[in-house]
């Protein structure tokens, strides 16, 4: 630690940046794909991209559901992002998904895929690490460095109102790479911090174990029950068939003032005290409500009403501005543009270390710097292009694709990793043209996605906006931007000579006398 | 409505940091190098910029209500200032 407080806060931007930099960026990445993840999936599974149904008649679905014999079923009706039902069964504690077209009630074919939704999403908040939820840990160990960077960068900042409007972009690379950093992380700041800070409240189960035990000391569920409602009765063990669920969704609707419903759910399904819970839609304001009305099965009586209390409307808030689950596009565009900037900002971060350091470092024969060089292009290049060989394994693998026991979805993750590992790999041993060879990867690979999206599928951008798949159009627009800009980019980094010091392993061997 | 509330909220913000990077000098001399920096008005630019963006923020809350009025705001003021230094880092060039 320095002595003076801008000198430590030097320091602790500094290495905190460096050593969880990487994390931050894949966090930051996967959270930028998860604003537009319902798109992504029309994208990853063709048979979904449909028209949005006139009218959505819930006891059509409800006829298919009962159809599979479990007792326990529920739906997440359409949105304006989603055209499908997403239906799931339980049956002895294990869960079946399929999903419905919502126009005939008739099931869709198994896409084969995670996609975004059970892929980048669950990388975002977890890492796909679920082992003692190490991490959820990590990425709140992420977000507080996240903040403590937020906070030191403004202190260390040293004009930070004159230089407010200020973006060289010239010459002098490091220059560039840090008036960059500070612009994205100046403009990116309220973004950034509430993002880091609603993460955290979103856990607070996960971070604080048993927090909820000090107002409620029983053990029980009592917490739960008040927290987020809950009813529960046993089977009555004596068949008798479901009433009309779009009587009880019209109930529903009219106690919310006309929200509909976003998630149905049938227990005991074919009993006689079979009941329906009917989840409040989140699409008109930021909160997460847990509003929930349930109805008995048979007869569509209303059984309990939840309304969310104003302690956990606080909580859902919070939660809420994070989880953008709110139907309001313009929001929505700019949470994907504040996330690339936040992306932007991790980067130039870690790479502006590097510019600064990698001179000195090797003269001194620091071991480091090619270690953090190599973490560096792996972890923000090589993540992009990874998720462009997701992207267009998903598009060339045949259907019924399985190898090594793995099933194609599987598979599809396969190329993720594949990808992302070689590319830690090739910085590692290429570190030479690395940055240039990984953005000429992204630029090949953005621009073969969408071309094995039309090819396959026959829904090039302008196919797609005509007729009304807006998601799947974006999504091969945004992707041919980013490839043009991994091009230029690309292109630059090739026509400048590579700076290399001696004792870089990177430069080439002096040629022989 | 919504879509020409959203287009005045743009123009509020953008011009609202436009105004506000002008009443820098090194701004003013990079977009109106042949006229002379009016450092005695410096204030009224300032001024109006402030006004701008706090009428961007009226346009927001008329438009989308308290909660989503002021993320709206937040994140357009972003926006804003981003379309402008863009505009400045390409003047510069």
């Amino acid at each position: 630690m320095s002595e003076t407080f801008p000198a430590s806060m030097h320091w602790l931007h500094t290495w905190t940046g460096v050593i969880i930099g990487a994390l931050l960026f894949a966090i930051f990445w996967m959270g930028t794909l998860s604003v537009f993840d319902r798109e992504i999936d029309r994208w990853m599974m063709p048979a979904t991209r449909l028209a949005p149904a006139a009218t959505v008649s819930l006891d059509a679905m409800a006829k298919t559901m009962t159809q599979t014999g479990a007792a326990e079923w529920g739906m997440q009706l359409p949105t304006d992002r989603t055209p499908i039902v997403s239906g799931y069964t339980v049956t002895d504690g294990t869960y079946a998904f399929l999903n419905l077209d919502p126009a005939t009630g008739k099931p869709l074919h198994d896409p084969a895929t995670r996609g975004a939704t059970d892929f980048f999403f669950p990388f975002h908040y977890s890492l796909l690490i679920d082992q003692w939820q190490i991490g959820k840990w990590l990425i709140g160990l992420a977000a507080i460095a996240m903040m403590a960077l937020c906070v030191s960068g403004v202190v260390i900042h040293r004009r930070i109102f004159a230089d407010f409007f200020t973006l060289r972009i010239g010459r002098k690379t490091s220059r560039t790479t840090l008036d960059l950093h500070n612009v994205a992380g100046v403009l990116g700041l309220p973004f950034n911090f509430m993002i880091a800070l609603s993460g955290l409240v979103f856990f607070i189960a996960v971070y604080v174990p048993g927090i909820q035990s000090v107002v409620y000391p029983a053990a029980g569920s009592s917490f739960t029950q008040d927290a987020f409602g809950g009813f529960d009765r046993d089977a009555a063990g004596e068949a008798r068939a479901l009433g009309s669920l779009d009587a009880m969704a019209r109930e529903a609707s009219r106690r919310w003032g006309g929200d509909t419903a976003r998630i149905v759910r049938v227990t005991h399904s074919g009993d006689a005290a079979a009941y329906v819970s009917f989840d409040r839609s989140l699409a008109r304001r930021v909160s997460m409500t847990s509003d929930a009305v349930i109805f008995d099965g048979p007869t569509g009586r209303l059984l309990h009403e939840h309304r969310t209390g104003p302690m956990m409307t606080t909580q859902r808030f919070i939660s809420g501005m994070h989880f953008a689950q709110f139907r309001h596009w313009p929001l929505r565009w700019l949470y994907f543009a504040s996330g690339l900037l936040g992306c932007v900002l991790i980067a130039t971060g870690s790479l502006f270390w590097l510019q600064s350091r990698t001179k000195r470092h090797m003269n001194e024969g620091a071991v480091g710097m090619p270690l953090v060089r190599a973490i560096t292009i792996g972890a923000t290049t090589g993540m992009i292009a990874a998720t462009l060989a997701y992207l267009i394994a998903n598009r060339l693998l045949p259907a019924d694709a399985a190898a090594l026991g793995q099933s194609r979805a599987q598979l599809e993750i396969w190329a993720f990793f594949i990808v992302w590992i070689a590319s830690f790999a090739h910085a590692a041993l290429l570190p030479r043209r690395a940055w240039a060879v990984q953005c000429w990867a992204i630029a090949a690979g953005a621009l073969t996605a969408v071309a094995s999206n039309a090819v396959t599928t026959g829904d090039h951008p302008l196919h797609a906006a005509l007729r009304g798949q807006w998601g799947v159009a974006g999504m091969d627009l945004v992707m041919l931007a980013g490839g043009s800009v991994a091009a230029i980019a690309a292109m630059r980094l090739w026509q400048r000579k590579p700076r290399l010091v001696a004792g870089d392993p990177a430069a080439p061997a002096l040629p022989a006398a | 409505m919504a879509t020409s509330l959203l287009i005045a909220l743009l123009g509020c913000v953008y011009g609202g940091f436009a105004l506000l990077a002008l009443s820098q000098s090194r701004n003013w001399t990079l977009v109106l190098p042949g006229r002379p920096y009016p450092a005695a008005r410096a204030g009224l630019l300032k001024a109006g910029g402030w006004a701008l963006l706090a009428t961007a923020l009226i346009i927001a809350l008329v438009r989308d209500g308290p909660a989503f009025g002021l993320m709206l705001w937040v994140l357009m003021l972003a926006a804003g200032a981003a379309l402008v230094i863009a505009t400045l880092s390409v003047r510069r060039r």
